[in-house]
């Protein structure tokens, strides 16, 4: 029991993982069905799933209006995601490779690590209206300024022997970045742009807060507008199991990319 | 057979040239030479000091062969190895004073023909075994030395040369810590370098890799003749692979004994324990130990 290094077996996890989901289900489903909750609080299990069932197809309008704001959020977030990697790569890579760079932008990034993002959706519709531009703009910011570190300490964090190595092996400093310390920091760097995806999910929902007619965002502040309480769970849980398997599937493919990676 | 104390190392005997590395002397005018002349080199120390870690060094390297650096550790051996490959940046002004020449010219670059190995093999992971030797190969430097054509070549050769022969699309974590020395001394050695500066390149193997190593050295440089200068801390290892044995003071380090060696290698054990090679043992030993650092030479027999 209180071993860290224990090694569960595969059904031995996905049993204790679904119990306690089930456990959780379990309570929600009594506490509703007993009507020890109202409604308009908490509603039911099955309620949510109907509401999923409703959203999911409109047999009136013949369309999927889930499916629609579902495509609109992905949207928003591949555009502001390439974005990310394509502005914040470089910029992290040149911080991690010199220490000067480093000096001169860390005091612009680092601190927006813990700057509280959201408050500067306002200042952000200001600048840039209440179209796409700034909810995309929004989702940049709050990545960018966490992959840009990331990416600086995945550089930093390769063992100066490959550096001195290349060097010695007649390399120029550009040289040695590209061939002897980029490609060993790949799967952390990796790891940084599936972290930033991540964070970009739970920031969604406010990049869709002000004037979204479409998107999983847009949905939620809607069903709350009219207190549709099993719609905004719908939301929520779309954007937790969207979230769960972009990750997923951003670690598979970092596998299959970085075969050799040892795990530190 | 002998071993002579002169400061001057010019005592190649026939022998030595048949079988061993040290190469003819018409072939000695191919390598460039290294002179190094009252070279200072100082360091700033973090309380703002300055450490003085040469002291006033005079070397002359001129032909091809196996120079041995031994001193006690922290003493200076890499940053006078790194000088006998031209001028390295490290920072701080290399050197505080003096001046290197390689081939008779003054030094103020790193030198093309110089190619160092060190202790950690700095393998990437990402690549196969063949790879990781072509890597040099990628640089515009050897670029436009050698043509594409020729890379695979070469690098077939010096894997079968480092008994590697069969690991071309093997990963470095598929194989032994030996094993990726010899990848990075072929990565070094497939560049046909004329000075190879190997800084205690065998130090974290155990000692029968260790072994095995300084026979395969001795065996790659008969076939590339090139002016090696190897950094160790291994009294027996300088006996073993040494054409001249350089022993340096603790810190400010200073050439304190100079020792010419004309055994053809390998060197026999008969030869180690011979009682004049004892002797030179000892007089090496007590002579690390007059620089006052105690337990830091390494000895194993
Ligand atoms: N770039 C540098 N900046 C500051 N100090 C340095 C630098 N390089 C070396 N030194 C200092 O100079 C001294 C000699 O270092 P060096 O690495 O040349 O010794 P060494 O004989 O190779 O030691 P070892 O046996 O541990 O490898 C050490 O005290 C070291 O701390
Ligand atoms: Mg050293």
């Amino acid at each position: 029991m209180w071993n860290p290094y224990q090694q569960l077996s595969g059904t031995q996890r996905r049993l204790l993982g679904f119990g306690s989901l089930g456990v959780v289900l379990l309570a929600w489903g009594l506490l509703t069905g007993l009507g020890v909750v109202r409604p308009a609080r908490l509603p039911a299990p099955w309620a949510v799933g109907s509401a999923f069932l409703r959203l999911a197809w409109d047999p009136e309008k013949g369309e999927s209006p889930l499916l629609d704001h579902t495509l609109m959020s992905l949207t928003r977030i591949v555009v502001a995601g390439v974005l990310v990697v394509v502005i914040g790569l470089p910029i992290g890579i040149l911080m991690g490779a010199s220490p000067r760079i480093n000096a001169v932008l860390s005091p612009l990034v680092d601190p927006f690590r813990s700057a509280p993002v959201v408050s500067l959706l306002p200042i952000l519709v200001i600048w840039l209206g209440i179209g796409e531009t700034m909810k995309v703009a929004f989702l940049f910011l709050g990545a960018v300024v966490f992959l840009i570190p990331m990416v600086r300490d995945a550089i930093v964090s390769v063992p100066e022997a490959h550096w001195i190595s290349a060097r010695d092996l007649g390399a120029t400093p550009w040289e040695t970045i590209w061939h002897a310390v980029v490609p060993i920091a790949k799967p952390r760097i990796a790891d940084a742009i599936t972290v930033s995806v991540s964070i970009m999910w739970t920031y969604i929902t406010v990049a869709e807060y002000v004037n979204a007619q479409v998107g999983l965002g847009a949905l939620i502040q809607n069903a709350r507008r009219f207190s549709a309480m099993d719609q905004v769970l719908v939301g929520i849980a779309v954007i937790i199991a969207l979230a769960l398997v972009t990750h997923a599937a951003m670690r598979a493919l970092k596998k299959r990319l970085y075969p050799w990676e040892v795990e530190v | 057979m002998t071993a002579e104390a002169e400061p001057s190392a010019d005592t190649a005997s026939p022998a030595a040239s048949a079988e061993g590395a040290v190469a003819h002397a018409d072939a000695a005018s191919d390598f460039p030479s290294i002179e190094l002349s009252g070279i200072v080199q100082e360091y700033p120390t973090p309380d703002g000091k300055t450490l003085r870690v040469l002291d006033g060094v005079d070397l002359t390297l001129d032909r091809p062969g196996i120079t041995m650096l031994l001193g006690p550790s922290g003493c200076g051996k890499s940053t006078l190895l790194r000088m006998m490959g031209g001028v390295r940046p490290t920072g701080v002004q290399t050197p505080t004073k003096g001046t290197v020449r390689i081939g008779g010219k003054p030094c103020d670059g790193p030198h093309e023909d110089a190619v160092m190995v060190f202790q950690r093999y700095a393998n990437r992971p990402d690549l196969s075994i063949h790879e990781n030797v072509a890597l040099p190969f990628r640089f515009s430097m050897w670029k436009k030395r050698v043509p594409r054509s020729e890379v695979k070549t070469r690098v077939r050769d010096i894997l079968a040369a480092v008994g590697l022969g069969d690991k071309h699309d093997l990963r470095p974590a598929q194989l032994s810590g030996g094993q990726n020395q010899r990848v990075a001394l072929a990565r070094a050695l497939v560049l046909r370098p004329r000075i190879l500066l190997m800084d205690e390149p065998f130090g974290a193997l155990d000692a029968q890799t260790r072994e095995e190593m300084q026979l395969l050295l001795g065996k790659l440089l008969v076939e590339n003749p090139c002016v090696v200068v190897f950094v160790t801390h291994d009294v027996s290892e300088a006996l073993v692979l040494g054409d001249r044995v350089l022993v340096l003071s603790a810190s400010p380090a200073k050439i304190v004994d100079d020792i010419a060696l004309d055994e053809p290698r390998p060197r026999s054990t008969a030869w180690l324990m011979s009682s004049a090679i004892v002797d030179v043992k000892d007089r090496v030993l007590e002579r690390l130990h007059e620089s006052r650092t105690h337990g830091q030479v390494r000895l194993s027999f």
